[in-house]
């Protein structure tokens, strides 16, 4: 299109006003401009196309985006038409990153002049508005989505409206009734585990450290399987002879036990038979493996290969355990208090 | 009632912060002065009428309405037309709310089609209200539609085909300028283009009062345009068809109609309205209504996608008509 073709005028007339500005406060003024045509943009959720147009029609050249890590490439000129390709990248173009340190991926094709403040703005607010249309309709490429706190966060809240948790699980992988399951580790990070819709995951297969496994479910009811899974959590063990115990823990094993979880209230004085056993505990550093031992093999015997240590030993171990605590450990209702008070020292655990 | 205006584009909506300064929604008779010295209307008329010598350019002087002064005709004529023999010619009427522009206001668009359609382009100048009221602009308008259609031979056009085209007020006047042509017998017309036409001087329409206080040419701004050419009888029971074509009872007759319009703008549902009343006229109509356009937002934001889908609209519709 010819400089002086009927149609020029209208763009002369967009440029005469971001110039008009740039004479009565240089740059300043036209940067003003600039700010407010993208933030406007931006506020109406205006698309990638009409983003580039926005920088090609206020620098008054073509201007490109071309992301290949998105399959992202847009090309518009000033007059406001999109035509993809053109020339190659231009050595001297002003240019923009979308990500900080990031390659360039958004060009100004400015071949005469030197680089100006206004098209720096012009890029930067382009480049701004441009990665938030491509982190909300593409999903964020550089890192794994699965790592991204906010969309976990997202899709674990309840009172977040269900559109945007639908939204925030695509992104993470989790389409419409894909089920799925929410994990809660010892370090606070939640985690979300897809492809287990049936068996929960075989330790193995988990991150380390404790963790509670939140039921399958859609990936809508994540809310409930994260509250499950913290719960689990809470029924955990370091697995050390300090903290005998599971190292993780799925909710859908556990039965009416997790009704526990709500009676014993984390960091408050623990119910009397834990007190005990802290207090028998101080005083004989295997009792607490060996009574984990106990509580959770089938008989006497394969809780002594548990621990290594002969029938006999675990007998005596056993008599002075039933003297410290005050309860039999041998009889059926004994073993359950036992159990009991294991499993409520942990949910006392701040 | 609250009356929830509709969005504009959000291309139209960014491009709107930035002629905010130089465009205001509304304005009243007291700044017509202003409004008229304001560099926008230059800016608009401030084109290469030549289009780097495509077209050869003539200002004409052509008789005007009985007893009153001559009329001024733009004339812009193919240098070296492709096609042989008489060309179609495309009769322009500026707008500016019947109070502002002249005839060099709104040419862009006739004269990209006369250049890739091959026309002549014509454009009147008119005696513009409150200083001229009805009938004095449509009667400028319509003698320099009889002189152009009786000297079409002198400008190498052809007196058979002539499309009449406005924006806006022009809109207006062409759509006046249609019925009055049907109604005197005079020249026969091959089509009416009426962009964001302004029809109906009643200003009461619910997109009217929608859109009160925003984008360009609100309910008060259009008060003042039509105050200024009907004086007190606007909005009052005997007001022409002449000066405001949506009063005009009977639509059927009329050459076939492109009419085009926002969907953010005042005038909205009266343009709406009008090729709905042509097609129960039986008649023949085309209507685009543009989502979220502004009044005016293909000429203050040509870029925009939307803006480009309405121009394409617009040329495509010429195309059609002159069989091209």
């Amino acid at each position: 299109m010819s400089p002086r073709s009927p149609r020029m005028p209208h763009h002369e007339r967009m440029r005469e006003l971001a110039g008009r500005l740039t004479a009565v406060d240089p740059d300043a003024g036209a940067a003003v401009q600039v700010i407010t045509y993208f933030d406007r943009l931006a506020v109406d959720r205006a698309g990638l196309e009409s983003l580039v147009r926005g920088a090609a029609v206020l620098a008054g050249c073509p201007a490109r985006l071309v992301d290949d890590g998105r399959r992202v490439r847009v090309r518009v000129r000033p007059d406001g038409v999109r035509e993809d390709g053109g020339p190659p990248v231009g050595a001297g173009w002003p240019s923009a990153a979308l990500e900080p340190g990031g390659a360039p991926a958004l060009w100004l094709e400015r071949t005469t002049g030197g680089p100006s403040v206004v098209d720096a703005v012009i890029l930067e607010r382009a480049a701004a508005a441009i990665r938030d249309v491509l982190d909300r309709t593409r999903g964020r490429a550089p890192a794994s989505p699965a790592d991204d706190p906010a969309l976990l966060e997202t899709v674990l809240d309840a009172t977040v409206p269900e559109a945007t948790r639908s939204r925030a699980a695509r992104r993470l992988g989790a389409g419409p009734g894909t089920r799925v399951r929410a994990l809660a580790s010892a370090d606070g990070r939640p985690r979300v585990l897809l492809g287990y819709p049936d068996a929960p995951p075989p330790d193995a297969e988990l991150p380390p450290g404790r963790l509670g496994v939140g039921p399958a479910v859609d990936v809508l009811d994540l809310p409930r399987s994260w509250d499950d899974a913290r719960t689990a959590l809470r029924f955990t063990a370091d697995g050390t002879a300090r903290d005998p115990g599971p190292r993780v823990v799925r909710a859908e094993e556990l039965g009416g036990v997790a009704l526990l979880a709500g009676l014993v209230a984390p960091g408050a004085q623990p119910p009397s038979d834990v007190r005990a056993l802290e207090t028998a505990a101080a005083g004989a550093p295997w009792l607490l493996a060996t009574l984990h031992a106990v509580a959770s093999t089938t008989s006497q015997r394969a809780a002594a290969a548990e621990i290594n240590v002969h029938h006999s030993t675990l007998q005596d171990r056993l008599t002075h355990a039933e003297h410290l605590l005050g309860w039999p450990l041998r009889t059926p209702q004994g073993r359950l208090r036992l159990h009991l008070a294991l499993t409520m020292r942990h949910l006392a655990r701040p | 009632m609250t009356l929830v205006p509709p969005p504009f584009d959000p291309e139209l909506a960014a491009a709107l912060e930035l002629i905010g300064d130089t465009v205001s929604p509304g304005i009243t008779v007291d700044q017509i002065d202003a409004f008229r010295e304001s560099t926008g209307i230059d800016a608009m008329a401030g084109i290469d009428l030549t289009a780097d010598g495509h077209f050869e350019v003539e200002d004409r002087s052509v008789p005007g309405p009985a007893g009153s002064p001559e009329v001024s005709l733009l004339i812009c004529r193919p240098r070296a037309p492709r096609t042989p023999g008489p060309l179609p010619v495309i009769y322009q009427v500026h707008g500016g709310g019947m109070i502002i522009g002249n005839n060099r206001v709104g040419m862009e668009g006739p004269l990209g089609w006369a250049k890739e359609l091959d026309a002549v382009v014509v454009s009147v100048e008119y005696r513009l209200a409150p200083e001229h009221p009805h009938p004095a602009p449509i009667e400028d308008v319509y003698a320099g539609l009889v002189w152009t259609a009786d000297h079409a031979d002198e400008i190498g056009g052809d007196a058979g085909r002539v499309l009449i085209v406005g924006g806006s007020a022009g809109g207006g006047l062409c759509a006046a300028l249609a019925l009055l042509a049907r109604d005197r017998g005079g020249p026969r017309l091959l089509g009416q283009m009426l962009l964001c036409p302004m029809l109906d001087d009643r200003n009461d329409t619910p997109s009217a009062r929608q859109m009160a206080g925003l984008g360009v040419w609100d309910r008060t701004a259009n008060e003042t345009g039509w105050t200024a050419l009907l004086g007190d009888r606007r909005g009052g029971p005997d007001v022409s068809p002449y000066a405001a074509a949506a009063r005009a009872t009977d639509l059927s007759g009329l050459p076939p109609a492109f009419l085009d319009v926002g969907s953010a703008e005042t005038f909205r549902d009266e343009v709406v309205g009008y090729a709905s009343r042509i097609w129960q006229a039986g008649g023949v109509a085309e209507l685009h209504v543009w989502p979220g356009g502004f009044h005016g937002f293909d000429g203050f934001a040509p870029q925009a996608a939307v803006s480009r889908a309405a121009r394409a609209a617009q040329t495509e519709w010429v195309r059609r008509l002159l069989g091209g």
